[in-house]
């Protein structure tokens, strides 16, 4: 990777982290961490494909790369899917109990 | 590197630092079959001292606390101690190297680091449960265990935690070794499928260990500091506990029975002097379980106030992981048809295995079964159906692999006549243990109750009969092995008349392994008539 | 900057090359369930407690949060320009980076410890001196992940910090194992480079909008 290649994404990152910032202050509602959450997306794609040289790497140390991120997304999407569709009453937070 | 004849893994240096500085990973699995050993035996105290109480529908031995305190311990030494660690640590330690030809794992001195954690968490464990116990169950269920359990709690979730880390070592080892160190000509598809099945295990312990860490790291915090994270009076979700335990724990089932599946198809080829019938699909469905086993979790939260959409899809993901497993015992099954089979005592485990696992997973459909699963959530069906998957499948896969490779290991010979008895004993014992259970539970005995109706004594005591003729096939290894390893016969390189890399190996094998790197030629399990087919040389 | 010698267990030093990468970036997936265990657990809570936790999350610092940001995705450059330099036989400038990517690291941790500082001043640090009649105790619920999560992440950051500070040190004395090992230590100090990117939104953008 060139050094060029190096200072291009570090600026990329950065305008990236200041469209983050300044998308927060748009309310979009539940959209301002989708956008969020995208941009971060983003970032960290440049992260591991420049910075960690994925993009000239075998197909085998991405699959590696990818398999912590995808076993993660399962823990969110299968929690996710209970949390969503949750109808129960909840308890009432009392703080006297535990002290 | 001229080494002489006579120079193995267990000669060629003296002393205990000799043993306790190793990197070699034959002489670590020992250490580890050590550990393993001792923890079995506390575990198994532990279940001894359950089934003495609960011959009688009172109180026998001690108050209900002091029962809580024994179920926990047998339930968290076994499982974190024993089960999962058993397989891989040491019969896997073992011969994985030795199968595909390598002299060593891709990191010896990370292998020894994870048997110094998972001796210290063993340790740090077992004090917190001699100082006083836990009474929360092994599952640690909040917020019980922050606000309310008594105890040495904290203790032992830190060893649990530290040989967690050693898990998530041995598996990376593992992962690595087998890409980066297969010997010449050993392709993915001529890998023994106990290999494949050591793969799949360690994906397992790389990705679900981590989450347990967390997961007991917030508790550790939540109970130290009396800050909200889970306690639903402090504004959290207790059930979020449970997706993350589970998240570890039910792919932690698989954990133990993966490494026991693969024991099993090395086994039965071997002993029926057959190929391994569907070698592709029996590899594949290794992975698949793997895969899978990550999705199902939440079958044990389905009367915990999870919601009806996520329930749904977990009893429908539940029942997708029998599919494998079932694809697994048609394959065992078709490769002993016409083969040459000899009824020795590795494959009589085996025979045992395949058995108790059929009725395990078989009775798993029931349970992942949304409705029947509210009927007998917390019973002792529940108890009956993974004891069946956990001793029966993984415990006798471990007893079958021990006496399989046990030549390898030691150079020895064991007389098969006692191991055989042995074997025969385990099977009848175990069924006699949990077969009881399964009625007990489906007639509505809760689990972890200390007193009970005075008309389910009939089926209890049977149980306590049965875990005592267990406890007899359990304990005769113990003598036979001594003997062996004292006057055993000397066993040639290949006993069984196997086909794998290790068997070319002498026995016990040098520090090195093999004197020459082998070339592989043929993939795994070829016989010629009953004639076994080396994977490197000659027929 | 030789190559190290040949672990017995490998036949050729490319096979070894290739076992640090696997090993590394098998490390690496355990550290995502490992950190990915609170993200979870945030994103969950946030169904659980939609305005609680936003409005919690409204009393971290973001102006510090992004300057943090910043400082931490301009170290990982450092870092890449290390990589870069070692390729390049360029010893010096190597540890030069280095040097830049560890003050970098060090420079997020002091402000890191001056946000604390200032969340304990206005009592938001759970079990110590946490105002619930002013934030709640879903704010606790909030402010107690944060520290746990920012916690471990600063943990990660500090030996990273640690391990190329003695990797600029080996590699001035030239006595550096082989080139190989810079590149793994990178991988590393990315890999908390992207933990931060996916706290930093979860953490300081939450509910700016209103």
């Amino acid at each position: 990777m060139s050094r060029a290649t190096i200072w291009r994404c570090w600026l990329a990152l950065v305008l990236l982290l200041t469209a983050t910032t300044a998308s927060a202050f748009v309310p979009l509602g539940a959209f301002n961490l989708v956008v969020s959450l995208v941009i971060a997306i983003t970032k960290a794609l440049i992260v591991l494909l420049f910075f960690m040289e994925l993009s000239a790497s075998r197909a085998l140390v991405r699959a590696f790369a990818a398999a912590g991120f995808f076993w993660l997304l399962i823990m969110i999407v299968l929690t996710g899917a209970d949390y969503w569709h949750r109808t129960d009453v909840r308890a009432p937070i009392d703080m006297t109990t535990s002290y | 590197m001229q080494a002489s004849a006579n120079e193995t893994y267990l000669n060629a240096t003296v002393g205990i630092r000799s043993w306790l500085l190793t990197t070699d990973h034959k002489r670590i699995a020992l250490m580890f079959f050590a550990g393993i050993t001792f923890f079995f035996f506390i575990g198994g105290v532990a279940a001894t001292l359950i089934r003495f109480e609960l011959i009688t529908p009172g109180p026998t031995l001690g108050s209900a606390d002091f029962y809580n305190r024994l179920f926990t311990m047998h339930g968290i030494v076994m499982v974190w101690f024993f089960l999962i660690p058993s397989i891989p640590t040491t019969l896997g330690n073992f011969m994985l190297p030795l199968m595909i030809g390598a002299r060593d794992l891709a990191f010896p001195k990370l292998n020894l680091t994870s048997w110094y954690l998972y001796m210290a968490g063993g340790l740090l464990t077992i004090a917190a449960l001699i100082l006083g116990g836990v009474d929360t169950g092994w599952t640690f269920y909040e917020p019980y265990s922050t606000f309310y359990a008594t105890g040495y709690l904290i203790l032992a979730i830190t060893g649990i935690v530290v040989s967690g880390f050693s898990s998530i070592l041995t598996g990376l080892n593992f992962i690595v070794t087998t890409h980066t160190l297969r010997a010449p000509g050993m392709t993915w598809y001529r890998l023994p499928v106990f290999v494949w099945s050591l793969y799949s295990t360690s994906v397992i312990l790389v990705l679900a260990t981590p989450v347990l860490a967390m997961t007991l790291l917030m508790l550790i915090a939540e109970r130290v500091f009396h800050v909200g994270i889970f306690s639903p009076q402090l504004g959290g979700d207790p059930l979020l506990f449970q997706h993350m335990f589970w998240f570890y724990s039910h792919p932690a089932v698989y954990i133990m029975i993966l490494p026991s599946m693969g024991v099993i198809s090395e086994i039965v080829p071997a002993f029926s002097s057959k190929p391994l019938f569907g070698y592709g699909f029996v590899v594949w469905c290794s992975i698949a379980i793997g895969g899978i086993g990550f999705l199902v979790w939440g079958h044990h939260m389905f009367v915990a106030g999870q919601s009806l959409y996520a329930s749904l899809a977990f009893s429908f993901l539940s029942y997708l992981v029998a599919v494998p497993s079932a694809i697994k015992v048609f394959n065992w099954t078709a490769t002993m048809h016409e083969g040459w089979i000899r009824f020795s005592a590795p494959m009589l485990y085996a025979f045992g295995f395949i058995g108790l696992f059929t009725i395990g997973g078989l009775t798993g459909l029931f349970l992942a079964a949304l409705p029947i699963d509210v009927h007998v959530t917390d019973t002792y069906f529940v108890v009956a159906h993974f004891h069946y998957i956990m001793v029966g499948g993984a415990v006798m896969g471990y007893f079958a692999g021990l006496h399989y490779w046990w030549p390898k290991i030691t150079g020895r010979l064991y007389p098969d006549y006692w191991a055989r008895f042995a074997a025969i004993v385990a099977f009848f014992g175990f069924n006699l243990t949990f077969f009881p259970q399964f009625i007990l539970g489906y007639l509505g005995m809760p689990r972890r109750y200390q007193v009970y109706p005075p008309e389910f004594q009939v089926w209890q005591v049977l149980s306590s009969t049965g875990a005592s003729v267990l406890a007899v096939g359990y304990a005769l290894p113990l003598f036979y092995f001594a003997w062996s390893i004292l006057k055993g016969p000397r066993a040639s390189a290949n006993p069984w008349g196997a086909t794998g890399l290790e068997w070319t190996a002498r026995s016990p094998p040098p520090p090195e392994n093999f004197t020459k790197v082998p070339t592989v030629v043929r993939p795994a399990y070829q016989y010629v008539r009953g004639k076994p087919c080396m994977q490197a040389g000659d027929v | 900057m030789s190559d190290r010698t040949l672990g017995f267990q490998y036949a050729t030093p490319a096979q070894q090359r290739e076992a640090s990468t696997l090993g590394m970036w098998t490390f690496l997936a355990t550290e995502v369930l490992f950190l990915g265990t609170l993200v979870a657990a945030y994103l969950n809570y946030r169904i659980y407690h939609p305005h609680e936790i936003i409005e919690a999350a409204r009393h971290t610092k973001i102006v510090l949060g992004t300057a943090n940001t910043g400082v931490l995705l301009t170290s990982s450059a450092c870092m890449a320009m290390a990589v870069r330099s070692v390729d390049d036989q360029a010893r010096r400038s190597a540890v030069w980076w280095l040097l830049a990517t560890a003050l970098l690291g060090i420079l997020f941790v002091a402000i890191k410890g001056y946000e604390y500082f200032e969340e304990f001043q206005e009592h938001l640090v759970p079990a110590l001196n946490f105002d619930f009649t002013r934030y709640g105790p879903v704010g606790e619920l909030f402010f107690t992940w944060y520290f746990a999560v920012t916690g471990f992440h600063a943990v990660h950051l500090v030996i990273g910090i640690v391990i190329v500070l003695i990797a600029a040190g080996l590699l001035a004395a030239d006595r550096f194992p082989d080139t190989m090992s810079v590149r793994i230590i990178g991988l590393y100090w990315h890999f908390v480079d992207i933990v931060w990117i996916f706290l930093f939104p979860l953490i300081y953008l939450a509910g700016r909008a209103h």
